[in-house]
């Protein structure tokens, strides 16, 4: 007989409601979840343990395990869930709950988890480019480059923009560096590594850029590709945006780049991606949302962020191009909030996934359940 | 009576294409001695120009003993219903012209065998009367107070028959009158509502219908149905009632949880459901601990403590699950910030009570997860619960402030039950060890106390568990005690709005016992027969098999051990006439002697050919074979019944006779099946015991096939379940051909 005392706590029960899991509470256990989920390892399955435990209100038994994070809410569990308690939605919640949990400054989490945040989280961007636009006085006039061209970095010097997402980006590492090392250390806690780590990661890599996981969903079924768009997307964004790095301070060339350039392709093709991966998740989502649910507030936030992204920067590319002044600086500016809000938050925000599921499925491989 | 015979054949439904009708009359005409004339045909028998022929036969000619050759006797009984006349159908169309290939000579020799063995049985039957007894009393006694019997008594009442309900206890209401709160029976089943019993109780004590005795025991019952002379014992002396029938809504005691102690059952703060339902009941709510006060923060729930358990009660109690949701809501109620943690094997609650489930289950303070608890134990002060197999984990301990446990229901009758298995255990090895038995044990209160030769009681089924039922897959209510139905939970575990309607469809059964028995009409199932078993007692030899086999205990004895029917106990199953060894056991339109007559009716070929007869139960091998002519001619089905199989049908198997496998044999039949209902443990004889007593009956035929140089095998008892028939020509055959293979004809054949 174990020795471990188990503590209902009524308390957590009720923020797993709160934060999304509505449903939580008309699961009865009969494991059709489990049965149906592709994506679960066969040693002790998810996610009929995780609702069961929820509606237990045991926290920690939750938090320590990576099943979690192993959840791609594919969400077949709830389309086929005779009850109508939604574990994709259930799951969902609590890993926000956990991001709370993990990460410093946990009350962000929970700005970026209820509408009553946003107009917070947006504050601090707009405020903060506002009054260096004002410190610049490009607040009422903006100089033009030689040609007459529209020129961002006169708007916005790239210095002062490098500093400020280098600082946010800074920021977001520390934070998830803080919380990935609490959530692995829980994890440590209840089974031990047997893989070396090094295989484990390398694995996990590779499953992660095969997207192998994500393709066994089968309900939305489409979620995977388009997940596989954004995420390369995500990946050409990054190269172009160290490629103009080492421009600039490699060999002093400043942007904007001309078309011709190799950059400007792989940036544009990126933005292209992005877009059109993020407008797949949209109509994906609502095309789900009869069997699958359509999603929390957290989640809507993020797809509006990151396609938001990609829409401001593109747009400030088309209105730049077509000098549309009136247009573009706005747009640009809007981009700027936008990128701000998408780095500084990742940790706290749906973005956070990344990291911690990808840490969950290094752990799930270095403890041999894979 | 004077006879007057006639045969019908119709050639209607495939029987005219199937068979040749006028070699078939010639064939029955010669066999059975009836005149040429008397045997017509029609193109259609049961139209009414078909119908007319016979009743003009009847006015002009006189005719009154009419055999029919159409379809099965399970069909048109409207159409050919001739009151006053011996009349008897042979199955010319599901058995031949549907069951078998048409124009074969097998097909004619099949439908001549059937047609002669109706005409035979016009012979050998006589026109029954109904058995009416005299001062019948329409009285429906219900025994116990409970939501069963409140309910029964209602609706006896409501249907306008008088009712006596006796009550044991000073107040009706049974445990129904101990609930705080009540699980809700309606929609939305959300909360919780107040007791039903208290406005049952009411309305049964204002019926003007209704005798309520309180404080008050059967100390006897005498008679049978109609007939039952009920001496009463209560607050002012012995009363005696006359009573037509009894609703049996003795209910249920709890398991005695003193045989829970793994469970924690003698701890401070460790109850039973019921013992908790008391103390929220004097708390009207307010929960504290009973044993050092305190706040109540946790609450477990054990659910099937002691049940679906070998060691206690292998069964279900149908109602803990509901209850403990309910108590849950108690728990809630009483402090929000509580917990209720119910640990189960399954949640079962069936019907509606699902919704209330999941109402329940939307409490974020309800607590659910399936577990197997090993123990209650008390560990520094704190009660601590140890389960395995659950959800949450391999194995945990939960801390709680109470805990409850869901003990189940024992049937009311299972006490006396028990102490007579052993005593009639006791008795086989002899007058000391009954004496000894005896002695030890003291006789548990009885509740009917029939005076009956089969004992006191109902008798429970074997592997029944001391619940008063006889056939819960058919006859719902019915017991192994005719006139004696059973509602609530002495028959089945069920929750109180159940008992309450398992009262009224006892009520019902009831009615129909004392209506029936005032038409001289059988009780369910034969309850159309007015039939009654009529023994010639001056051959009887006291050998008593009749009255220790009939499952109904219709039989009592006298000093001599002559047996002494109660015709209205009786059933008409017939295990008597088939226990019987002198054969005096007889029916007017069915005895040992008729079905050996058809036996002998039947034309054993003399060459290589064998012939089979399979005497196949009424009730659900008769059907069946009728459902394979259907499908046969449906063409669903294409294999038949093998053509050498010459079917008769017997009320039960308990019926049937050995003598009629001696006649069988002696007239060169090559192999005998009987055809009946499943036994055991699933057993579905609507006798109870007439397949079970036929198969112990048959593995005793050895003897007399010995005295013929007769291989036993030659005989083989099938079961089948009224939906087997696809099964059935495939189980024929693999006997017709054990037979041909291994044994070859009967050596008996042309003597």
């Amino acid at each position: 007989m174990s020795e471990k005392v188990l503590s209902p706590d009524l308390g957590f029960v009720k923020e797993v409601i709160k934060a999304g899991g509505q449903s939580l509470k008309k699961c009865y256990q009969c494991a059709t979840c489990t049965v149906v989920c592709n994506v679960t390892p066969e040693e002790s399955p998810f996610p009929r343990k995780e609702m069961v435990q929820a509606q237990w209100g045991l926290k920690e038994e939750l938090f320590a395990n990576p099943d979690i994070w192993l959840c791609h809410q594919c969400s077949d569990c709830t389309a086929y869930c005779p009850r109508g308690a939604k574990p994709g939605e259930v799951l969902n919640a609590v890993r926000r709950l956990s991001l709370k949990e993990f990460a410093p400054l946990g009350f962000l989490a929970s700005l970026a988890g209820s509408p009553g945040g946003l107009l917070l989280l947006l504050a601090v961007p707009v405020v903060l480019f506002l009054v260096i636009l004002g410190a610049l006085g490009n607040l009422g006039s903006v100089p033009r480059a030689e040609d007459g061209s529209i020129a961002y970095h006169l708007f916005m010097p790239v210095l002062v923009i490098d500093i400020v997402f280098i600082a946010a980006a800074l920021f977001a590492v520390l934070v998830w560096v803080a919380g990935l090392r609490r959530y692995w250390r829980l994890m440590c806690s209840r089974a031990k590594p047997v893989v070396p780590l090094s295989t484990a990661v390398l694995q996990t890599v590779k499953e992660i850029l095969a997207h192998r996981r994500f393709g066994k969903c089968e309900v939305a079924k489409g979620r995977s590709l388009a997940h596989l768009l954004v995420f390369y997307s995500f990946v050409a964004l990054a190269i172009t945006t160290t490629w103009a790095l080492v421009y600039l301070y490699g060999f002093h060339r400043e942007s904007p780049y001309p078309l011709s350039d190799p950059v400007k392709w792989l940036g544009n093709l990126g933005a292209l991606g992005l877009l059109a991966g993020m407008f797949l998740v949209i109509l994906n989502r609502l095309g789900t949302a009869a069997k699958a649910g359509l999603g929390s507030y957290y989640d809507w936030l993020f797809i509006v962020v990151v396609a938001g992204v990609g829409l401001t920067g593109f747009l400030s590319e088309i209105f730049r191009l077509a000098d549309a002044a009136a247009l573009a600086y706005p747009t640009y500016f809007a981009h700027l909030v936008l990128v701000f809000f998408l780095f500084a938050y990742a940790p706290y925000s749906k973005m956070a996934h990344m990291l911690y599921r990808a840490l969950a499925m290094v752990f799930e491989r270095a403890t041999g359940r894979k | 009576m004077e006879k007057k015979y006639g045969a019908y054949i119709c050639k209607g439904c495939g029987i005219g294409d199937a068979v040749d009708i006028e070699k078939l009359a010639e064939e029955t005409a010669e066999a059975t001695g009836l005149k040429k004339e008397d045997i017509k045909s029609h193109d259609v028998l049961c139209s009414p120009d078909g119908v007319a022929l016979i009743q003009r036969d009847i006015k002009e000619q006189g005719v009154n003993a009419i055999a029919i050759g159409a379809c099965s006797w399970r069909t048109k009984y409207e159409e050919f219903d001739f009151p006053g006349c011996v009349m008897e159908r042979a199955n010319l169309r599901e058995l031949v012209a549907w069951g078998q290939p048409p124009k074969e000579a097998s097909t004619q020799a099949l439908a001549r065998d059937y047609l002669v063995m109706a005409v035979v049985k016009t012979q050998k039957g006589e026109l029954p009367e109904p058995g009416v007894l005299q001062e019948l009393s329409k009285t429906i006694m219900v025994v116990g107070g409970g939501p069963a019997g409140l309910g029964a008594a209602l609706q006896a009442a409501r249907a306008g028959y008088e009712v006596v309900l006796v009550e044991k206890e000073a107040q009706l209401g049974g445990w129904g009158g101990r609930l705080y709160k009540q699980v809700p029976r309606s929609y939305p089943y959300q909360g919780l509502e107040e007791p039903l019993v208290k406005t049952l109780a009411q309305e049964v004590q204002a019926s003007e219908k209704i005798k309520v005795y309180t404080s008050t025991v059967i100390e006897k019952t005498e008679g049978q149905p109609g007939l039952f002379d009920v001496t009463l014992k209560g607050p002012s002396g012995s009363e005696t009632l006359r009573v037509g029938a009894f609703v049996l809504a003795a209910g249920r005691k709890p398991y005695d949880a003193k045989k829970l102690g793994h469970l924690g059952y003698g701890l401070p703060n460790v109850l039973t459901n019921l013992e908790f339902e008391e103390l929220v009941k004097d708390s009207n709510g307010r929960l504290t601990r009973p044993s050092g006060g305190g706040e109540i923060r946790r609450v477990a729930f054990i659910q099937c403590a002691g049940q679906r358990d070998e060691e206690h009660l292998p069964y279900c109690s149908a109602f803990c699950c509901a209850t403990a949701l309910k108590q849950a809501r108690y728990v809630r109620e009483a402090n929000p910030e509580a917990v209720a943690m119910i640990l189960y094997k399954d949640i079962r609650t069936p019907g509606q009570t699902e919704l209330f489930y999941r109402n329940m289950q939307d409490e974020p303070g309800v607590m659910l997860t399936k577990a197997e608890v090993k123990a209650v134990k008390e560990e520094d002060g704190r009660l601590v619960v140890e389960a395995t197999d659950t959800l949450l984990g391999e194995a945990i301990k939960l801390e709680a402030d109470l805990v409850v446990l869901a003990t189940g229901v024992v049937p009311a009758t299972a006490e006396f039950q028990r102490y007579w298995d052993g005593l009639l255990e006791a008795a086989s090895k002899g007058d000391e060890a009954k004496a000894k038995y005896m002695q030890e044990h003291p006789q548990p209160e009885t509740i009917l106390n029939l005076q009956y030769r089969q004992g006191p009681e109902v008798p429970s089924m074997e592997g029944g568990y001391g619940f008063a039922d006889s056939n819960f897959i058919c006859f719902q209510y019915e017991t192994r005690r005719t006139g004696v139905y059973a509602a609530g939970c002495v028959r089945q575990p069920m929750n109180m709005a159940e008992a309450v309607e398992d009262g009224a469809g006892a009520a019902m059964k009831a009615i129909q016992c004392v209506e029936h028995v005032a038409q001289g009409v059988a009780v369910h199932p034969r309850a159309w027969d007015i039939t009654f078993p009529d023994p010639l007692l001056q051959r009887c030899t006291a050998c008593k098999r009749c009255t220790e086999e009939c499952p109904f205990g219709a039989i009592d004895e006298d000093e001599k051990g002559i047996p002494y029917y109660k015709i209205n106990r009786c059933r008409r199953c017939g295990t008597c006439m088939g226990a019987c060894p002198e054969r005096i056991v007889s029916f007017k339109d069915y005895h040992v002697d008729m079905i050996g007559s058809m036996i002998k009716a039947i034309e054993a070929p003399e060459e290589e050919e064998l012939r089979f007869i399979c005497l196949a139960c009424e009730n659900d091998a008769y059907p069946a074979l009728d459902t394979l002519g259907l499908k046969l001619r449906q063409g669903l089905l294409k294999k038949p019944i093998h053509p050498s199989v010459r079917v008769i049908p017997v009320r039960c198997l308990g019926s049937v006779n050995l003598v009629w496998v001696a006649d069988a044999f002696s007239r060169g039949i090559d192999g005998m099946i009987l055809l009946g209902c499943k036994f055991g443990e699933d057993y579905q004889c609507h006798f109870i015991k007439g397949s079970e007593l036929a198969n112990y009956r048959f593995s005793k035929v050895q003897e007399t096939l010995d005295r013929l140089q007769l291989e036993a095998e030659r005989c083989q008892m099938l079961q089948v379940a009224i939906s087997d028939y696809d099964k059935l020509p495939d189980m024929i055959e693999a006997f017709v051909k054990k037979v041909e293979e291994e044994f070859g004809p009967n050596p008996f054949k042309g003597f």
